[in-house]
C-alpha cells in the first residue's frame, strides 16, 4: 500500500548520519523537521544520530518500522532490503542511486532489487529517487530543505533535483503543495499507482507531472481517463523525431512525441509546455471553479494589455464574447464616456474601487460571459489597492471563474497580496492569465469527451 | 520477424476489414494482362508486384491510363525495366488494376507504438503531408466520433469540405476507414500501414495504393 510511504507511522532512515551535509544526515534532519510519528535512525558505525538512538541495522529496532528510507551505497542496497522484508516493513524510498540509470549492471542489480521487494509484498519508490514529501502528513522524506507552504496541488517529477527547483520556486511563488514524489528510476511504484493513489487522496486536488516517459503507456491513458482530477503534465522530448523512414510515411512523420500528444488529449491529460504553465494552469485549478464554456470577458484599465490578453485568447481557443446590452449600459455609467464599454472593456485609465465593482458585477451577471479576467495596469496616477478589494469581495459571492493581472510588479504589492487573500492568483502578463484560463476551459472539456466513469482497469505488475 | 507485404496484399487485407479497394488482379503474363484489362474496363493502371520493390515507380515499375490493346505490349515493357533495374528481384507478376477515380487524396497510417500500442494517422495527401505534415493522431483503437474528430482537426479541413468550386469529400466515408483500420491494428499484427492515396469523393472513399509491414 502506496500509504505506508506517504503516511506511515515510523519510519526507520537507513545510512543516517549525524553530517547534515550528507543525505543521510539531510533527510533525518528534515524527517525530524515535521514528522510526529517515531524515527529510528539505522547506522552500525554510529551510537546515536542527531540525538537519537542508532540501530546497527533494522532488524535491531524493537519497535514495528512502517517505511524505511535507504541512503547508503548500492552494493549495501539488497542485504538492506532483505532485511526490510523480514522486519516487516510495508515501504520503501531508496534514495540510493547506482541502478539502470547507469548501465547493464546497475539494471541487473535494479531487477534483483524489485523481486527482493515483490518478494516481501513491500512498495518502493525509487531507487535514485531524492525522495518524497507529504504536507498534511508534516512529512519530508526528501533531501528538499525548505517546503512550499501546503497546498492542494501535488507533483510527481522523474527528475529529481527539478523537484528541489520547484519546491524553492513554489516558495517565492507563494503556491502551495500537497505531495512531492521523485520517482526515480520507477522500478516499482510508477506513474499508473502513482496517479491511482492521489486520486484516492482528499487532499490532493490538481496533479502535476513532469515526465520523460512511461512504463506501462496504454494503462496509464486508461488510468488517466478515469481520473476527473486535473492532470498537467510537461512531458519532455519534443524535440526528438522518430525513427528515420524506414517503410512507411507514417512512420516517418509519427515520432514519439506526437504520438503522446495524441494519447494525452485522448486521457484527458493537459499537456503543456513550460515549467511556468503547469504551475500557472494548477494554481488556477486550485483556486477557480470550471467555466461552464470558452466565452471570456476581459476588463482592463490600460488597452494595451487588453489587447494582448485578447490575442492570446484567441491563440488559445477562448471566445471575446459580445456582452448583452444590459451589461454595456450597466458599465457606461461608472466608465468615462470616451472609455468602452464593449468586450475587451477598457476603462481607459480610470481605475477606482466603484468602477472596479460595478463592471466587474455586470460581467459576471451577463449570461454571455463564462470567464473574466481582471486586469490592472500600474501607473504613477493609479492605486493597486481598490480594484483588488473589489475583485476580491464580488468573487466571493460568485461561482465563474475570475483570473486577475495585476501589472507592473513595484506597486502592485499590496494589491497582490488582497488578491491572495482571496484566492485569487496573481498572473503577471496577460498571457499567463490566459493560458491559466486555457487550461480550466480545456479541462471542462475533457470532462465532457475524454474522462469516463468507468471503473479502474485491472493493475498488472510492471 | 516481419513481413512487408505487397500493395496487393495489403489491399486484401483491407477488403477484409470492409475498406473499398480498386479492382484489381495479378497477371502473370501478357494473355492473362489483357484479359484482366478488359475485364476490369480500361484505361487501367499497371505496376509491377514483387515484395522487394516498395518504390515501384522510381524503377520504371508503373504505368497509368493504359487501353487495352496496349496492355500486352505494356506488360512486357514494364517487365524488361525491371529485369534492368531490379534484376534480383522476386516478380509476382503484373497488377492491373481500375484507374483512381478522381476525389479528395489523403494518407491513412498505422504505426505500432512502444509505449501506446498503436497511433493511426490521417492527413491530406501529397503535398500537404509530404511538405506541411498536416496531420492528426490518435491512439487507437478509436470510434466514429473519434475518428470524425481527427479530420476535422487537420488544418485543411476546409478542403475536404468543399472550397471554390471543389466537390466534397464523404467524410462518413473517411472515418469510417479510419475506424476499420483502428480496428485492424492489433488483430492483424501491424507494424506500420499506408493507405496512401485514400481518394474520397462524394460518395465513398476508396484505397488506391496501400503497403504494410506486419509481425509474423
Amino acid at each position: 500500500m502506496l500509504s505506508s510511504i506517504f503516511e506511515p507511522s515510523s519510519i526507520a532512515v537507513i545510512g543516517a548520519s549525524n553530517n547534515e551535509l550528507k543525505w543521510g544526515g539531510m533527510i533525518i534532519k528534515n524527517i525530524l523537521s515535521g514528522y510526529r510519528g517515531a524515527v529510528y535512525p539505522v547506522n552500525p558505525k554510529e551510537k546515536e544520530v542527531q540525538g537519537l538512538v542508532s540501530y546497527p541495522s533494522v532488524l535491531d529496532i524493537p519497535y514495528d518500522v512502517e517505511l524505511a528510507i535507504t541512503a547508503i551505497p548500492a552494493q549495501l542496497i539488497l542485504q538492506a532490503v532483505e532485511n526490510c522484508g523480514k522486519k516487516g516493513v510495508k515501504g520503501l524510498v531508496v534514495l540510493t542511486a547506482g541502478f539502470s540509470e547507469t548501465g547493464k549492471s546497475g539494471a541487473k542489480l535494479e531487477k534483483q532489487l524489485v523481486s527482493l521487494v515483490r518478494k516481501y509484498g513491500m512498495r518502493m519508490i525509487g531507487p535514485n529517487t531524492l525522495g518524497i514529501v507529504n504536507e498534511p502528513f508534516n512529512l519530508n522524506a526528501s533531501v528538499i530543505g525548505k517546503l512550499p507552504r501546503p497546498g492542494h496541488i501535488s507533483f510527481i517529477t522523474q527528475s529529481g533535483t527539478l523537484g528541489l527547483a520547484i519546491a524553492d520556486w513554489t516558495i517565492d511563488m507563494g503556491l502551495g503543495l500537497c505531495k512531492i514524489i521523485s520517482t526515480g528510476n520507477k522500478a516499482d511504484t510508477d506513474d499508473v499507482d502513482l496517479i491511482k493513489y492521489l486520486d484516492n487522496d482528499p487532499s490532493t486536488g490538481v496533479i502535476a507531472m513532469y515526465i520523460e516517459g512511461i512504463n506501462r503507456g496504454k494503462l496509464f491513458l486508461e488510468t488517466a481517463r478515469r481520473i476527473q482530477k486535473p492532470i498537467i503534465v510537461i512531458k519532455t522530448g519534443r524535440s526528438k523525431r522518430g525513427q528515420k523512414a524506414v517503410f512507411s510515411h507514417t512512420g516517418s512523420i509519427a515520432g514519439s512525441d506526437e504520438i503522446y500528444s495524441a494519447a494525452f488529449k485522448q486521457a484527458g491529460i493537459l499537456r503543456v509546455d513550460t515549467i511556468d504553465e503547469v504551475f500557472d494552469a494548477a494554481l488556477a485549478f486550485t483556486c477557480q471553479p470550471l467555466p461552464r464554456g470558452n466565452n471570456v470577458a476581459i476588463l482592463s484599465n490600460g488597452g494595451g494589455a487588453s489587447i494582448v490578453a485578447a490575442d492570446e485568447c484567441e491563440r488559445q481557443g477562448l471566445n471575446i464574447v459580445d456582452l448583452t446590452q444590459e451589461t454595456r449600459d450597466k458599465i457606461k455609467a461608472v466608465i468615462p464616456e470616451y472609455a468602452s464599454s464593449s468586450n475587451p472593456v477598457d476603462t481607459a485609465g480610470t481605475v477606482s474601487f466603484k468602477i472596479y465593482t460595478e463592471s466587474i458585477k455586470a460581467l459576471l451577471r451577463d449570461p454571455n460571459v463564462d470567464a473574466l479576467i481582471v486586469i490592472y495596469v500600474h501607473t504613477q496616477l493609479s492605486n493597486a489597492i481598490p480594484p483588488a478589494e473589489a475583485v476580491v469581495e464580488i468573487k466571493l459571492k460568485c461561482d465563474k471563474p475570475v483570473i486577475a493581472c495585476w501589472m507592473g510588479g513595484a506597486g502592485t504589492e499590496q494589491g497582490v497580496d488582497i488578491l491572495k487573500s482571496g484566492c485569487l492568483p496573481n498572473y503577471s502578463v496577460p498571457e499567463r492569465a490566459v493560458k491559466a484560463l486555457a487550461a480550466l476551459v480545456k479541462h471542462r472539456d475533457f470532462l465532457n469527451t475524454a474522462k469516463t466513469d468507468d471503473p479502474m482497469p485491472e493493475n498488472p505488475e510492471a | 520477424m516481419s513481413l512487408i507485404l505487397t500493395e496487393h496484399e495489403t489491399k486484401k487485407l483491407l477488403a477484409k476489414y470492409g475498406i473499398a479497394v480498386t479492382k484489381e488482379s495479378i497477371a502473370e503474363n501478357s494473355e492473362e494482362a489483357f484479359a484482366i484489362a478488359s475485364q476490369i474496363g480500361t484505361p487501367v493502371a499497371m505496376k509491377i508486384s514483387s515484395p522487394d520493390i516498395s518504390h515501384k515507380s522510381d524503377l520504371g515499375g508503373v504505368e497509368l491510363n493504359v487501353v487495352a490493346s496496349d496492355a500486352k505490349a505494356t506488360y512486357e515493357a514494364i517487365l524488361s525495366r525491371i529485369k534492368k533495374a531490379a534484376p534480383d528481384a522476386r516478380i509476382e507478376g503484373i497488377l492491373v488494376q481500375q484507374m483512381a477515380p478522381s476525389g479528395h487524396e489523403m494518407i491513412v497510417g498505422l504505426k505500432k507504438d512502444a509505449q501506446f500500442g498503436y497511433a493511426l494517422m490521417f492527413g491530406l495527401g501529397g503535398i500537404f503531408v509530404e511538405v506541411y505534415k498536416d496531420v492528426s493522431f490518435r491512439v487507437v483503437p478509436i470510434g466514429m466520433k473519434e475518428a470524425m474528430d481527427m479530420i476535422s482537426q487537420i488544418k485543411g479541413y476546409p478542403i475536404l469540405k468543399g472550397i471554390r468550386g471543389r466537390k466534397p469529400a464523404d467524410i462518413n466515408a473517411i472515418a469510417t476507414v479510419l475506424v476499420s483500420v483502428s480496428e485492424m491494428a492489433q488483430k492483424e499484427n501491424i507494424i506500420e500501414l499506408d493507405i496512401n492515396p485514400l481518394i474520397a469523393g462524394e460518395d465513398g472513399a476508396i484505397a488506391v495504393d496501400a503497403r504494410a509491414m506486419i509481425e509474423r
